[in-house]
């Protein structure tokens, strides 16, 4: 893979608006409410805009690894301060910019202990870009660790539904992850005998045997697999999500969950590619089991909230099928998907947090009729639930059928098994759709306010950039090609 | 000439004189601490003035090298940061308020020629005088009686150990005909296979194994956390700890990566890891959750000793600067939480974080640098031990202790949740702190974040001071 020095380090640019917008945030007075919204909305938009330029401004015809800042940090431990972006971190670095700033005008209705939740959300955004962009183990690690531990106090302070019992379960278990994953880092770093954190140096073929790789794969797969939302480890995610505030859960569906699927990519499969190809079979039916029972689970949910929740165990478990195949298009489209179901879960949250805020309940069987009552808000959650079934259009749909064909030449059995699965979960989201939205209505809410056009920006621009990347896949897929072809064809794999 | 490498020890000699003339006039308690907060500081800048000195003296008994220097460097800003915290010494009688600061200086005085010594007997003597310093010092809290059992137990289990390790002693000496630690690192590696030997080398180590509460040496700890005054507390969890992983470092090494020792230190370290953080979930009291973490912590530095690699020394003694920053920043919240000198129960902090923001987050970070979540320091140096035991091929031992990080923060975040999410049953009202105080917890969170982002520097300091143990 080439690498392009940056001439202006633009991703540190990205963490330092966070950083900075973190500390301004702790000086305001905690009364000055309006001050610190409008801060966050600036430092999320600069966020926001710096990785819209690194999206456009990476040159596909090079490829590899471009906007490179490489310093030596600790140098008898072989730790770089090393990031970069290729067509795999982009589209993530982009969705992350995306959710941020549409989480912050999501919230922009908070009451109470309105600084500590801004400033805990920018931490946790610091960890995910940083996630992204590193390409050393260690800082890898530490921002993998950052991202997650605000995740506590956002749920248990601002939350709903059984809120203390969701944020300790969640922060546990994908605590839990890093178990695995630090000892794993630290293996990979000794056993190669490289004694450095540099994933480039890390990945050439030969820095580990094969009986290292296989080995490591496991540690790295099941630690970010906890993440992920891989089946059996998912059930963090529908009890966390339901208890999490409506922008957290769209910060934690939209972009965390993609953290884990990355790290998978990342350094599981750049580090261990004979490790892949060696447990891809098992990847693929942990996978589809995840498809299947996200959707069949997702059935049973009277919550809106576990509702949404379970289908996106059901995606990720699409992300997770396109990682097992070992095939270019399966990396594709897994990457397309992680970004697709990173917009289309925020949209999902978001339009359901306008309902819950009004409505303070997310029964189905308490709802009923809401379009009547309030066109727009429905008009958004209805438009994300479509693009969850997979309808042409939407970013969702290119990167399923990536994912799906290529699955279907690898797996027949389990890809026609998760397509069929697919159909059913079309069937049970319409349901929810005409449960909630259309018939009986429920008078109480009748007289509750539409959406207005400020609070419904966020989901209108989250609904752009999936009709965007409905409209023009080659966006996205080309970039991601860019990425996909050197890896597959660098030597690391056996076939 | 030779005199002036002795000049932090000489230093803290004068303190404890000072302090006991103070001792003798009429109690004074603005003015006894004062004097000790100016005499820390001083002695701050005395001791770091002389990080760079060298030389020998008493035949080679006694050395002032990198090493020394780091660690009374360390023992020094720890005593200063304990005098910090004793603006109102409210645990305490005012009229043995001069004492305190005399056994205080004299405990800090024990441990500076501890750490030095490398030669055994005058080892012993310097342990001694730092442990008689804290018999005194633990049962001098006002109150119940509590004090009197967490004294009593404490020097009762402490001249036990000290027996132990005098034994110790004995059979090393009988077994290598020398008291001098330069001639025994020669000899000893070849010696070891013989039980009088290893068992001499292994029960000396236990007279540090007390003094870092290391599993099965731990009894005391719960007791004497909760019972003595906070401030002292504050110092037994940080100071002595410190001295007694970086003597124990100074005594693994001169094995020379003996196996067999390795499996007994690997033996203990997993006990006591996986003991420290069961027992710590199902505690009220602050300060006694804290004395189960020191012991499960004192597994950690273990394994960073146990791998018996430069790396692994360093590593250790990273990791007791990283302890010291985090243990004493959780002492800061405690001594202002109770500003009446009681204890302090996890419930106590409810309502924290609107009573003082800054104290809150304080408690936040530094009970997540203990569970070792990075940007910290506490991480970074959990990163660094894990790291040499790797290299040693200790895989299964680095999961263990990663499983037992991740049970710690089950009751770690128990600490952040009553600061930020409990509410108070009444109202209390908010606490003031002073601009020094405020500039203290300040420096505190900087340093935990600082080093933890940007270790570097630190780091290599500990692997040039470990250069200098051969």
């Amino acid at each position: 893979m080439g690498m392009q020095l940056a001439s202006f380090p633009y991703l540190s640019a990205i963490l330092l608006s966070c950083v900075v917008g973190l500390l301004v945030i702790l000086f305001i007075p905690r009364d000055r409410e309006a001050l610190v919204k409008g801060v966050s909305l600036v430092f999320s938009g600069i966020a926001l805009a710096l990785s819209i330029y690194v999206f456009c401004a990476y040159d596909r015809t090079l490829g590899g690894l471009q906007f490179v800042e490489k310093l030596l940090w600790v140098e008898p431990l072989g730790i770089h301060y090393f990031n970069g972006v290729d067509g795999f971190s982009l589209p993530l670095i982009l969705l992350t910019g995306i959710v941020h700033f549409t989480g912050v005008l999501t919230m922009w209705e908070l009451r109470g202990r309105v600084k500590e939740f801004f400033a805990f959300a920018f931490v946790l955004v610091l960890g995910v870009f940083g996630f992204f962009m590193s390409m050393d183990l260690f800082f890898l690690f530490v921002w993998f660790d950052v991202s997650l531990f605000p995740m506590y106090p956002l749920i248990a302070i601002w939350g709903t539904t059984r809120k203390e019992y969701g944020a300790l379960k969640l922060f546990l278990y994908l605590l839990a992850g890093s178990a695995l994953i630090l000892p794993g880092i630290v293996y990979v770093a000794v056993a190669s005998g490289l004694h450095s954190f540099d994933i480039m140096a890390l990945m050439q073929p030969g820095a580990l045997s094969q009986g290292q790789q296989r080995f490591a794969f496991v540690l790295f797969y099941l630690g970010f697999g906890i993440l992920a939302g891989v089946w059996p480890f998912h059930t963090w995610s529908p009890v966390g999500h339901a208890a999490a505030p409506t922008s957290v859960s769209m910060i934690h569906a939209g972009v965390l969950m993609k953290v884990g699927a990355f790290g998978i990519l990342r350094v599981a499969i750049f580090l261990c590619p004979i490790g892949w190809e060696y447990w891809a079979p098992v990847m693929a039916v942990l996978a589809t089991i995840g498809i299947v029972y996200g959707i069949f689970v997702g059935l049973r949910q009277t919550d809106l909230k576990y509702v949404v929740a379970y289908s996106s165990v059901s995606h990720m478990g699409i992300v997770g099928l396109g990682l097992s195949t070992v095939t270019a298009e399966g990396l594709n489209g897994a990457v397309f998907q992680m970004f697709a179901h990173g917009i289309m879960t925020a949209l999902l949250f978001s339009s359901l947090g306008y309902i819950y805020d009004k409505t303070h309940t997310k029964l189905i069987p308490d709802l009923g009729g809401m379009s009547g009552v309030m066109p727009v808000a429905s008009g958004y959650f209805i438009v994300a639930a479509l693009a969850g079934m997979g309808v042409p259009g939407f970013a969702s749909f290119w990167a399923e059928v990536t994912v799906f064909i290529s699955a279907l030449k690898v797996y027949p059995a389990l890809g026609v098994l998760a397509i069929c699965a697919l159909v059913l979960s079309a069937l049970y989201m319409l349901r929810v759709v005409q449960k909630t939205f259309y018939g009986q209505r429920n008078e109480r809410y009748a007289q509750l306010p539409d959406v207005s056009f400020g609070l419904g920006l966020p989901r209108m621009i989250l609904v752009a950039v999936m009709v965007l990347f409905g409209l023009f896949p080659r966006l996205m897929l080309d970039l991601i090609q860019t990425a996909v072809i050197p890896f597959m064809a660098g030597g690391g794999l056996s076939r | 000439m030779k005199w002036l490498t002795l000049g932090p020890e000489i230093y803290f000699l004068a303190v404890g004189a000072v302090f006991l003339i103070l001792s003798m006039m009429c109690p004074n308690k603005k003015r006894d601490f004062s004097a000790a907060l100016f005499l820390a500081g001083l002695g701050v800048a005395v001791t770091l003035a002389s990080v760079r000195l060298e030389g020998s003296l008493f035949h080679g008994a006694y050395r002032v090298d990198l090493f020394s220097q780091l660690l009374k460097s360390l023992l020094s800003v720890g005593f200063f940061l304990v005098v910090c915290l004793c603006s109102s010494l409210n645990g305490i009688h005012e009229a043995r308020h001069a004492e305190f600061y005399l056994f205080l200086a004299t405990c800090t005085l024990g441990m500076m020629l501890l750490v030095s010594s490398l030669e055994l007997l005058t080892l012993y003597v310097a342990l001694e005088l730092a442990s008689y310093s804290l018999y005194a010092l633990v049962p001098l809290r006002r109150g119940g009686g509590q004090q009197m059992e967490a004294g009593i137990k404490y020097f009762l289990s402490g001249i036990a150990t000290s027996a132990l390790m005098l034994f110790g002693l004995a059979s090393l000496f009988a077994a290598t005909q020398t008291t001098l630690i330069s001639e025994l690192i020669l000899k000893l590696p070849a010696l070891l296979n013989t039980p009088m030997a290893f068992i001499g080398l292994l029960l000396t180590l236990c007279g540090f194994f007390f003094k870092l509460a290391l599993f099965p040496f731990h009894i005391w700890a719960p007791s004497v956390y909760q019972g003595a005054a906070n401030q002292v507390t504050a110092f037994v969890a940080t100071a002595t700890k410190v001295t007694a992983m970086a003597m124990l470092v100074r005594l693994v090494s001169m094995s020379d990566g003996n196996t067999s020792l390795a499996h007994v230190l690997i033996a203990l370290a997993i006990v006591s890891m996986t003991y420290g953080n069961l027992v710590a979930m199902v505690q009220k009291d602050f300060k006694r959750l804290l004395a189960y973490s020191a012991i499960a912590h004192a597994g950690y530095s273990l394994i960073g000793i146990l791998s018996m690699n430069p790396t692994g020394y360093a590593a250790a003694l990273f990791y007791a600067l990283a302890y010291l920053t985090m243990t004493f920043t959780c002492f800061l919240v405690i001594v202002k939480v109770a500003a009446d000198g009681r204890d302090v129960t996890i419930v106590q902090f409810a309502g924290l974080h609107r009573r003082s923001p800054l104290l809150a987050m304080a408690l936040m970070v530094g009970v997540f640098s203990l569970g070792g979540i990075p940007p910290t320091i506490g991480f970074t140096g959990k990163f660094l031990v894990f790291n040499a035991a790797m290299e040693k091929g200790y895989f299964l031992l680095v999961l263990i202790a990663m499983i037992n990080v991740i049970v710690s923060l089950y009751y770690y975040i128990q600490v952040v949740k009553a600061a930020f999410l409990l509410e108070p049953d009444e109202e209390l009202p908010p606490i003031h702190l002073s601009p020094p105080t405020t500039l203290l917890a300040v420096a505190m969170l900087v340093v935990i974040i600082v080093g933890g982002i940007w270790p570097s520097h630190l780091f290599e300091l500990a692997r040039a001071a470990v250069q200098t143990l051969r």
